[in-house]
């Protein structure tokens, strides 16, 4: 049996460890065109502020992949002949394989202003994005970086933190309304401000002006402002990275991610899908690939247990997540709807939605508990350490508000001596 | 990302370029002028502080105090952290630097109220005991034989390794820039295996032989000298080159714990106490992103990454305390716990699932 995986990210590389438990023989094929050995892709903002070198987030020792027989190859995949069971590299070497698992992973979308195309405008996804920014984001130099989610904020805190000024221009008015309402939201700007970070709200993007050596000279708003600029970081958002699978015939969704049924199984014998290039159907019925280091972990690892035979089902459980918006440490549990468009209208939760929320006085420290009816349905967790398996457990056993409150403190999961910060009430 | 910490894969000091083998072969070489010239001794009676060893007790409390504030500038938004760094700088202060001076100014035998055997193992041998006072023999025996061991189950090792003793203080201060550069490899842990129980067993052997040659060298001259041989060579090989000289003088290319990691008989005999105490570094379940900060910046060389990735809890003989895996994840998953792990009655037993 040749199980072959294309991606050695952490969709990859999980079903690849996975595949190996379950089968001592099998040979295991990872493909990547990015790096030699896995590494931990979130750790790309610690390798560009030089806190970690690229050896030190790779999760497994270089020799370790010998002892467990993962082969490796580093190539780009040109093609996928599903029929003949056979991937074609872009230098035109075949490699023919039993089972399939495309964990291709994300790239970044890309912006679609004049002057877009060429030096100095940035993205940070991959490994290559880091080193193209690295060379161009020298102390000194100003940057201009669009986008209001996860990677934008951690872009501008790098970059800050290096020497780079930073104008953070979002287009929705407020920072990250997928998760944050307004008030938390307030909390993050006020803190990224507090850090020298430009922050500016509800604008859109018309134009990345070049001078006449093409080189960028700034980035112009749909206000009429302008802001000079030698770099430009895009952040808005990744798309699957499946461009080789135009001519293999597998369905794809609209968006380009690849169809999967619940065994993330694609439309192609012999072929699984896991991780960010996989169209998986979300706990409110609609279709989308989930794009998230934990989701890509477990799908995964629920891949190889299909492709071994197992009779499997991915299913997300209770959703969690955490991030961390310079120091402020973010976790969120449970149902924590989204409150604003994309184009700036509100969002309507719905009317059982409810939620409380507390600040610290004067700390960048909030809780938000979002209710349905009277049962606590999501946990938006801002400036302190929060254990999610406690706040998921509450979340499954539908407690109250007030036993939750009653509670909250068995949730803390600061550092010691850290000790209990709490609300006024 | 913590802001002390930018750039420190890129500075050739703190990634054992020629500056760093350079600043290693000065450290070596101090020591060994300290251990084994009198070089020092006209520089003590110069400035006064009368021997060598006050002298170097001097820089080496100079080094920690200014250690101390260079961490604090660093790390200090962490309460853990401060709090840990004032009382290991302040116990140096004190204990091992005033205090033995004054009771030197009053003609009493200088002690240093903050080391035990077995790191000094001298406090155990025979010649130390008979020429103490009872209260200080007392507190040397009771520390060494029945508190540390009873603080190390309840606390972990780390409220002495990471709270009191020098030897951590320095490491923790004044050799903080170079903490990343510990040897991670399952090999490295292999080594530290072995030696550092070896070095125990050394310890305790080397105190067996010193006692038994206080009770009967005087009758057989052979094992006299076998005795004071062993106690020498003790002194020169563990005390002298491993402690000092290679202690010190590797901070700059294997990292601030070679000696805490693969020697020191203290930390040996605490970490096993400490393996099966209440001391633990919980990790938070399917919550680590894997991005290496914790094992990174481990001066013991844990690689705590992998325990965080297989949600299981760190229960390491080797693992010191410090707090920095819990203070640099940026996910929050890791917490230095010695809570007693128990469930209160009548409450259900939550099994979390690990993943699908």
């Amino acid at each position: 049996m040749h199980y072959a995986i294309l991606g050695n990210g952490v969709a990859g590389m999980e079903a690849a460890l996975a595949l190996r438990r379950r089968d001592a023989k099998a040979r295991i094929s990872l493909i990547s065109d990015e790096h030699d050995f896995f590494y931990s892709r979130p750790a790309l903002m610690y390798v560009f502020c030089g806190q970690l070198d690229l050896r030190g987030t790779e999760p497994y020792e270089r020799s370790s992949y010998d002892r467990m027989r993962l082969e490796r190859v580093r190539a780009r995949v040109g093609a996928l002949d599903a029929g003949r069971r056979t991937l074609a590299f872009d230098d035109g070497r075949p490699l023919a394989y039993d089972r399939l698992l495309l964990a291709a992973g994300s790239r970044a979308r890309e912006g679609s202003w004049p002057g877009t195309k060429g030096p100095g405008v940035h993205a940070f996804v991959t490994l290559r994005d880091m080193e193209a920014l690295d060379r161009d984001a020298r102390p000194g130099r100003r940057a201009v970086v669009i986008g209001g989610g996860l990677i934008g904020v951690e872009v501008a805190e790098v970059l800050l933190r290096r020497g780079v000024s930073v104008t953070f221009v979002i287009r929705e008015s407020w920072y990250f309304p997928l998760a944050l309402d307004a008030q938390e939201s307030q909390v993050v700007a006020e803190h990224m401000r507090a850090h020298g970070c430009d922050v500016r709200l509800g604008v859109n993007v018309t134009e990345i002006a070049r001078d006449g050596d093409g080189r960028v000279r700034s980035v112009r708003l749909e206000d009429g402002g302008e802001v000079p600029c030698d770099v430009v970081v895009v952040a808005i958002g990744v798309v699957p990275n499946t461009g080789f699978l135009a001519a293999s015939g597998l369905r794809l969704s609209s968006g380009g991610a690849i169809e999967v049924d619940d065994a993330l199984r694609t439309s192609a014998p012999d072929v699984w899908a896991a991780g960010d290039c996989a169209n998986v159907t979300w706990a409110d019925g609609s279709r989308r690939p989930e794009q998230l280091w934990y989701t890509a972990r477990d799908q995964g690892r629920v891949a190889a247990r299909s492709m071994s035979g197992e009779d499997v089902t991915y299913r997300r459980g209770t959703w969690y997540n955490s991030a961390k918006f310079f120091d402020l440490e973010w976790t969120t549990v449970g149902h924590v709807p989204a409150l604003l468009n994309w184009d700036n209208t509100p969002l309507d939760p719905g009317p059982a939605y409810r939620s409380v929320f507390e600040r610290v006085p004067d700390r960048p420290v909030t809780w938000r508990i979002v209710l349905e009816g009277d049962r606590v349905a999501g946990f938006n967790m801002l400036g302190g350490r929060w254990n999610h398996e406690v706040l998921r457990a509450w979340v499954e056993e539908e407690r109250t508000l007030d036993w939750v409150r009653a509670h909250l403190d068995e949730a803390r999961f600061d550092e010691e001596l850290g000790g209990p910060v709490r609300a006024g009430r | 990302m913590q802001a002390g910490l930018l750039d420190t894969y890129r500075k050739p000091t703190l990634t054992r370029g020629a500056l760093a083998w350079a600043l290693s072969a000065v450290l070596s070489a101090f020591y060994l002028v300290l251990y084994f010239t009198e070089a020092l001794t006209p520089v003590a009676r110069a400035t006064g502080l009368g021997d060598k060893w006050t002298l170097y007790g001097f820089l080496y409390t100079v080094a920690m105090v200014a250690g101390g504030v260079y961490f604090l500038r660093r790390h200090g938004n962490s309460r853990y952290e401060r709090i840990r760094t004032i009382v290991v700088v302040a116990v140096q202060v004190v204990l091992a630097f005033a205090l033995p001076i004054v009771m030197k100014v009053f003609g009493a035998r200088e002690y240093y109220f903050s080391y035990f055997w077995p790191l000094k193992i001298e406090y155990l041998y025979p010649s130390v005991i008979l020429s103490h006072p009872f209260l200080i023999v007392a507190w040397s025996f009771v520390g060494s034989l029945v508190a540390f061991p009873v603080l190390a189950w309840f606390l972990g090792k780390r409220f002495y390794c990471s709270w009191v003793c020098g030897c951590g203080g320095l490491a923790n201060t004044a050799g903080e820039p170079f903490r990343h550069l510990s040897d991670k490899s399952e090999a490295a842990w292999k080594v530290e295996k072995v030696s550092v129980y070896l070095v125990l067993a050394i310890a305790v052997a080397a105190t067996v032989v010193v006692w038994a040659n206080w009770a009967v060298g005087s009758r057989h001259p052979a094992f006299a000298s076998f005795a004071f041989a062993v106690q020498k060579w003790y002194g020169f090989a563990i005390g002298a080159m491993f402690a000092g000289v290679l202690g010190v003088g590797l901070y700059p290319l294997m990292g601030t714990r070679v000696w805490c990691r693969f020697g020191c008989p203290m930390a040996a005999m605490l970490g096993i106490i400490q393996r099966f105490g209440r001391f633990r570094i919980t990790v938070k379940k399917d919550m680590c992103i894997a991005c290496g900060n914790c094992s990174t910046y481990c001066e013991m060389g844990i690689d705590v990454r992998s325990y965080a990735m297989a949600n299981q809890d760190v229960r390491r003989a080797a693992c010191v305390g410090c707090g920095m895996c819990a203070h640099l994840c940026p996910r929050g998953v890791l917490k230095l716990e010695n809570r007693p792990v128990r469930l209160k009655a009548g409450q259900p037993i939550r099994v979390y699932a690990a993943g699908p």
